[in-house]
């Protein structure tokens, strides 16, 4: 079974490894998503998916990469700025990892968020040709009457 | 010269929402593109609406099939975050519904790849034999579909005689190996449409990482239960079946090997299920800030939930759902490159894909 601290070695990472409800987790720091990519290819590591949640205020997006090694569920968190429908990037891993074509789709439809270095076909899950608007709050839209208003 | 065949949304070879374009040279498929959400629900938003009780009963409908497996893997992740641990006659009983579960769903899938095939007969065996196990779940959940049976911290239902369910067990292991599997192994009619065809080779699984039975039939060889093992299955004693081939018949193959190994699951869960308590009892939890994750092995492969909580709050803050065909549906593209036309509904159909759970 491969020794998760090697994985922790190869990346050069100082936190160690923190096992919580199901995942092991480790902070990347500075290693981006793509090197990860890398390496979990060349240990095996089977693709599993990514979750995104949107932070509170304009603090961005938590991107979580999850991938299965040897039944062990690890994940890498990633925080990415951008509260405006153009500002949230990040890059793409899906030139590394096939696998990871439909999900980076998805959170880009759900949450807006560009997935840099590839290319969009028409929207995954839903009709239309605007992302962002699933799952991801959004500001009321200025101008439009409140209804206490329209009641009057 | 290449010309473009779509199959659905609206097809009769294909009575799903869900759309292949096919780029075809005569009768060769060269490429395809699929298109799913024609029927996207975004449960996932809903999900944040709904209170720790009713978040339940939503994500019960996440997929008709396996509605079972998508609350037990909601529920063992809410666990996490409330620290609760079901009782071990819970996990015993989370273990026998699973299990017929997974036995409906593959007698199922035979049965409309029968249908695929242009062999309506087997069509109907299979259909007959699901419905014996549609009458057990009703008996033990009351339900035939969504069956309401997990809770936070166990079950809600307990199984009053399990050994009763036993003679169902003898009963579904006979009639395949005396008529399904045989028939599907031996019949011409069966190898002529399923060997060779629809190939998912083992780089490719790999590559697009493909989970479950459609994995399996191309040589990968995982299976959560084993690997991960979660409710009562570190208790189970039971065989992984794995093909090389990556062809339908692979498939077929590593499905019906499932149901003979699902059978001898059921059998040790019933003999050995200990007495005691179906669940905490409490109805009140209080959730911890952060994430929790739980993966379950569905009849299709593997199931990830990661739901996200604030403390104090009767909500989940994010309830993400990573579904096996959402895994496995972007290997059909591969799976009828160089196919013939008029097997292209059967080669999408081997990966028994569920478009309620694609499309959640």
């Amino acid at each position: 079974m491969i020794d998760l601290d090697s994985i922790r070695e190869t990346l050069g990472v100082r936190d160690p490894w923190v096992e919580s409800r199901g995942t092991h987790w480790l902070n990347p720091g500075t290693v981006s998503v793509r090197e990860l990519a890398v390496l979990m290819n060349a240990v095996g590591a089977r693709f599993v998916t990514i979750t995104a949640y949107q932070l509170p205020g304009t603090e961005g997006f938590r991107l979580e990469y999850h991938w299965d090694l040897e039944g062990r569920l690890i994940g890498f968190p990633f925080v990415i700025a951008g509260d405006t429908l153009e500002s949230a990037k990040f890059e793409s891993i899906y030139d590394l990892c096939e696998a990871a074509d439909w999900i980076e789709r998805e959170v880009h439809e759900g949450f807006a968020i560009d997935f840099t270095g590839r290319e969009y076909e028409p929207l995954l899950l839903r009709a239309g040709d605007k992302p962002g608007v699933n799952l991801r709050e959004m500001a009321a839209p200025t101008g439009v009457p409140a209804q206490k208003e329209v009641a009057k | 010269m290449s010309y473009k065949i779509p199959m659905g949304p609206y097809h009769p070879g294909l009575e799903e929402p869900y759309k292949l374009d096919m780029i075809c040279e005569g009768e060769t498929v060269r490429d395809a593109e699929l298109h799913i959400g024609f029927n996207f629900r975004n449960i996932e938003h809903l999900a944040e609406t709904r209170n720790y009780f009713q978040v339940i009963a939503l994500m019960e409908r996440v997929c008709g099939i396996c509605s079972f497996i998508h609350t037990l893997t909601l529920c063992q992740a809410m666990e996490k975050l409330a620290n609760v641990e079901a009782p071990p006659r819970a996990k015993y009983i989370r273990v026998i519904m699973a299990e017929l579960e997974r036995l409906h769903s593959h007698v199922l899938w035979a049965g409309i790849a029968s249908k695929l095939m242009g062999f309506k007969t087997m069509f109907m065996t299979c259909f007959a034999l699901r419905e014996k196990v549609m009458d057990v779940l009703q008996a033990i959940s009351g339900n035939r579909v969504n069956y309401s049976m997990n809770c936070i911290g166990g079950v809600n239902r307990d199984v009053e005689d399990p050994t009763a369910l036993l003679a169902l067990i003898d009963d579904l292991e006979r009639e395949m190996t005396r008529t399904v599997i045989p028939i599907f192994t031996t019949s011409s009619t069966a190898r002529s449409r399923c060997a060779g065809i629809g190939v998912l080779t083992h780089e490719k699984a790999v590559s697009c990482a493909v989970v479950g039975p459609t994995a399996r039939a191309s040589g990968v060889n995982q299976d959560l239960r084993r690997d991960a093992p979660y409710a009562a299955y570190a208790e189970m004693q039971f065989e992984v079946p794995v093909e090389q081939a990556g062809d339908v018949r692979a498939r077929l193959f590593v499905r019906a090997l499932e149901i003979m190994e699902s059978c001898r699951i059921l059998r040790q869960a019933l003999n050995n299920i200990p007495p005691g308590e179906i669940s905490t009892g409490a109805d009140k939890f209080a959730f911890v800030t952060g994430t929790a994750t739980s993966r379950v092995e569905a009849p299709r492969g593997e199931v990830m939930y990661s739901v996200s909580w604030k403390e104090g709050s009767r909500n989940p803050a994010r309830v993400h759902v990573r579904t096996p065909t959402f895994a496995n549906m972007p290997a059909v593209r591969w799976m009828v490159r160089g196919a013939r036309l008029a097997d292209t509904p059967l080669i999408q159909a081997s990966i028994d894909p569920c478009y309620s759970c694609t499309d959640r």
